[in-house]
């Protein structure tokens, strides 16, 4: 939606969530199931508001960001080189395209058993499935985004003098740039995906752990405040960092074709 | 360097031998990798609990196939995969046309829309686990609701994207809401509705495998699960493995031609991971 959208759009949109809330409020009254099933709305706020004056939903929030970052970090760190090297060598690319494309395949969730072997329950196993899963999304971008580049920039570059290193620098490395932050929102909804369901299985905090954790007790307020804040992370990072990330490098390089 | 530069690999057409050299070095990195797994195996000296060497991973593979437990599970999986893709597509597909033809709806339901798509399916299978139980009702349901908002996005696209002259001119031809939505919607839909397709099939693939993990007592997430529970680490990698070529091969032979014939056919290519 754009920018002048009429007030009366806002009102429309929150329709459905009152809506909801309503429903939510009135089915408990209406209609006999057991609580367990999903818990009066008022629970969930209280439990809400409970969760956030001792902190530890703050806690879990956090120690879930930390591994996204962590392993986002660690991903995109291992995908540049790699994926440089295969855009810039037909021999390199040649060689690791079967085994690569395999790997990526598998990228992600799937290796949570053998992560648990490796390296136990909790951070190692976490940060190891979110950094793969990014690995292989960014690879993808930094590829895609030299093969991009405009021959015509190339002989630019060159004509002016511009070989090896300098044109690593100046032309390469930002046009894989480019396309590695364009790429960026694609990238991170599988990482955030692969963060929760690695909290899951092998977590020992976060939000992924919590929620999961909470079915054991039957604690459907927990799960549902899981959820809740799930979705309102990430919306908040889509709303701030990854548009802003796109609004940045489309108005400073929108001339890059996509 | 430039010259390999200049060409976008995978675009350009190779001749023959160009060709037998690409999948003969292919070939090489694929043999070296499992040379170089099953030469470290002693190497780590873990024992095949930690660190399973290919031989053992196919002797676990053979026994999976002579027990008949690899088939059975693998038709179990496609089953949920099929059944959640086609679910899920088809609500996709009729949510993004009655979305993308009325105004009100759209301005209506867009916030909703966006904040339970940023609720992840992997966020929902816990409550689907305490409302269904752990089965198929969860693992489906969870395909369900991740093959749905990319569909319904790239259909609400395409919709809007069919020439107002067309609908224009069916109209004064004496067309019904129905025709219109046949002949001018339905096909300027098609190429997004492929593209969301394409979108979700990958990410339900990746849920199919998680939710088979957490809910199932079959598949091939849960063989992959079941391996290490078990202390029978190969069976856990014949899973991966399974997993992985089941993944080329259906994004290969199925998702790739089928994009290739409409997307790439009828050009108004959208860039559906942008928009999802």
């Amino acid at each position: 939606m754009n920018a002048n959208k009429p007030r009366s759009a806002t009102w429309l949109g929150a329709l459905p969530f009152v809506f909801l809330l309503v429903g939510w409020w009135l089915l408990p009254r209406l209609v006999q199931y057991p609580a367990y099933m999903l818990p009066p709305i008022g629970d969930v706020v209280a439990f809400a508001r409970e969760s956030v004056m001792d902190g530890s939903l703050l806690r879990n929030v956090l120690a879930s960001v930390a591994r996204l970052a962590a392993g986002f970090a660690i991903g995109i760190a291992l995908a540049l080189p790699l994926g440089l090297a295969i855009a810039l060598n037909r021999h390199v690319a040649d060689t690791f395209r079967p085994v690569l494309s395999f790997l990526q395949a598998i990228a992600g969730i799937a290796w949570v058993p053998l992560t648990i072997i490796w390296f136990g329950i909790g951070n190692g196993s976490v940060i190891f499935v979110i950094a793969n899963t990014i690995f292989f999304a960014s690879l993808y971008n930094v590829v895609t985004g030299v093969q991009s580049i405009p021959t015509s920039l190339y002989r630019a570059v060159r004509s002016h003098g511009g070989h090896g290193w300098s044109l690593l620098v100046n032309l390469i490395l930002p046009g894989a740039l480019v396309q590695l932050l364009l790429g960026i929102r694609t990238s991170m909804a599988y990482g955030w995906r692969a963060l929760v369901a690695a909290e899951m299985i092998a977590g020992s905090s976060g939000l992924g752990f919590m929620t999961m954790e909470a079915v054991q007790w039957q604690r459907t307020d927990t799960i549902i405040l899981g959820m809740i804040v799930i979705g309102l992370i990430w919306m908040l990072m889509d709303r701030t960092v990854f548009t802003e990330i796109e609004r940045r490098t489309v108005g400073r390089w929108g001339l890059l074709q996509r | 360097m430039s010259r390999a530069l200049a060409l976008p690999l995978g675009l350009s057409q190779p001749r023959t031998s160009r060709r037998f050299g690409r999948a003969l070095k292919g070939f090489a990195g694929v043999a070296v990798l499992l040379l170089a797994w099953q030469l470290s195996v002693p190497i780590v000296g873990l024992g095949p609990y930690f660190y399973p060497a290919p031989t053992d991973v196919i002797a676990a593979f053979a026994d999976l196939i002579r027990k008949g437990i690899l088939p059975v599970y693998f038709a179990d999986s496609m089953e949920r995969y099929l059944a959640g893709l086609f679910i899920g597509a088809l609500l996709g597909i009729a949510g993004g046309v009655l979305i993308g033809l009325n105004r009100t709806v759209a301005l209506t339901l867009s916030p909703l829309l966006k904040f339970l798509f940023a609720i992840v399916e992997v966020a929902w299978i816990p409550i689907f686990v305490v409302w269904f139980g752990y089965g198929v009702k969860t693992i489906v349901l969870a395909l369900v609701y991740v093959v749905f908002f990319p569909v319904l996005y790239n259909t609400l696209l395409g919709v809007r994207t069919a020439p107002q002259v067309l609908v224009n001119a069916l109209r004064s031809l004496g067309a019904n809401r129905l025709q219109v939505l046949r002949y001018a919607i339905l096909p300027a839909a098609l190429p997004g509705i492929i593209t969301g397709l394409r979108v979700g099939a990958g990410f339900a693939f990746r849920g199919l495998v998680f939710a088979e993990i957490v809910a199932a007592k079959t598949g091939i997430g849960y063989l992959i699960f079941e391996g290490t529970q078990t202390q029978q680490t190969a069976r856990t990698i014949v899973g991966m493995i399974v997993m992985g070529l089941t993944w080329l091969a259906i994004d290969q032979l199925y998702l790739r031609p089928l994009e290739r014939g409409t997307v790439q056919r009828w050009g108004l290519t959208v860039d559906a991971e942008q928009r999802t």
